[in-house]
């Protein structure tokens, strides 16, 4: 492999890691998201129930 | 989405904006403007993700301490949120920075890996820090597994030093720093043409990992108020 090859393979794997982690995160973030939504309009439903 | 929440979204958007932004100029920099290093030719250019990546580590690393100590004395939640969500990201660019090494190892030094001092140490706090995440998964209890945690993440960052000094404490493969050195200062040791691309390349890797710092620590402050409400409704 010549010099731009292990500054390709280099800089490929390290942004596509990132990418992939950015991704996941994204993932992880958007369920929490829903799921915290989810619990706190229900919750909202419960106490106007009441009243 | 809440109303309230929605100015924090915008500032969140706007440091990723911002991080996409310096990244591009930073690659760009590093792999088209910046010259070849004289000695490596263009392998060097490896240096420009090698050096950032593992600034920001003990970025995140100092964090981890920061976070677990305030945890330790004051007993706050949001401490151990900002030490577990910096603990993952130091990791994650623990483990880029020896991937980034071990192909900048193969053309200068012949080899992928070699038990070298500096590289052993980085190779122990890259399994330090992730036993310390591995920790809070298998304590049920959520106090105590913070509590552990903390205790780690303070006793692991003992091992930066230890990682800095190595080069001058035993006889390695591994060149000296040529940012942080007591002796000089970085613009005495790097030409300036290559710290330019080094300077706006750890800019990028800074605020892309403040980025992604903020939808983390966000995640674990979520997570906690979907606990504090199941309780709430289980109660």
């Amino acid at each position: 492999m010549g010099p731009w090859g292990f500054v390709s393979l280099a800089y490929g794997i390290v942004w596509a890691a990132i990418v992939v982690y950015w991704l996941f995160l994204k993932h992880r973030y958007r369920q929490a998201e829903a799921e915290l939504n989810r619990l706190r309009s229900s919750e909202a439903a419960a106490s106007h129930d009441k009243r | 989405m809440a109303a309230s929440t929605q100015p924090v979204e915008k500032r969140k958007g706007i440091l990723g904006g911002l991080a996409v932004v310096a990244v591009v100029i930073g690659l760009y920099w590093s792999l088209a403007v910046a010259p070849p290093d004289a000695y490596q030719g263009e392998v060097q250019r490896i240096m420009y993700l090698h050096l950032p990546s593992i600034l920001t580590a003990y970025l995140s690393y100092f964090l981890v301490f920061v976070g677990s100590a305030m945890y330790l004395w004051k007993r706050e939640k949001r401490d151990d949120l900002l030490a577990h969500a910096a603990a993952e990201l130091g990791v994650l660019f623990t483990a880029l920075t020896i991937i980034e090494g071990s192909i900048w190892g193969k053309p200068t030094w012949g080899v992928w890996w070699t038990w070298d001092a500096r590289l052993t140490l980085t190779a122990i706090l890259l399994l330090i820090y992730a036993g310390y995440l591995m920790l809070r998964s298998l304590i049920d209890d959520e106090s105590r597994a913070a509590s552990a945690a903390a205790i780690l993440g303070i006793i692991g960052f003992l091992d930066i030093p230890l990682i800095h000094m190595s080069v001058y404490w035993w006889r390695t493969l591994h060149q000296p720093p040529s940012i942080l050195r007591p002796d000089k200062t970085p613009w005495e040791t790097v030409h300036p043409s290559l710290l330019t691309a080094l300077a706006i390349s750890f800019v990028g890797f800074i605020l892309l990992y403040f980025y992604l710092l903020s939808l983390r620590y966000r995640v674990g402050e979520m997570r906690q108020e979907i606990k504090a409400l199941r309780l709430e409704r289980g109660a």
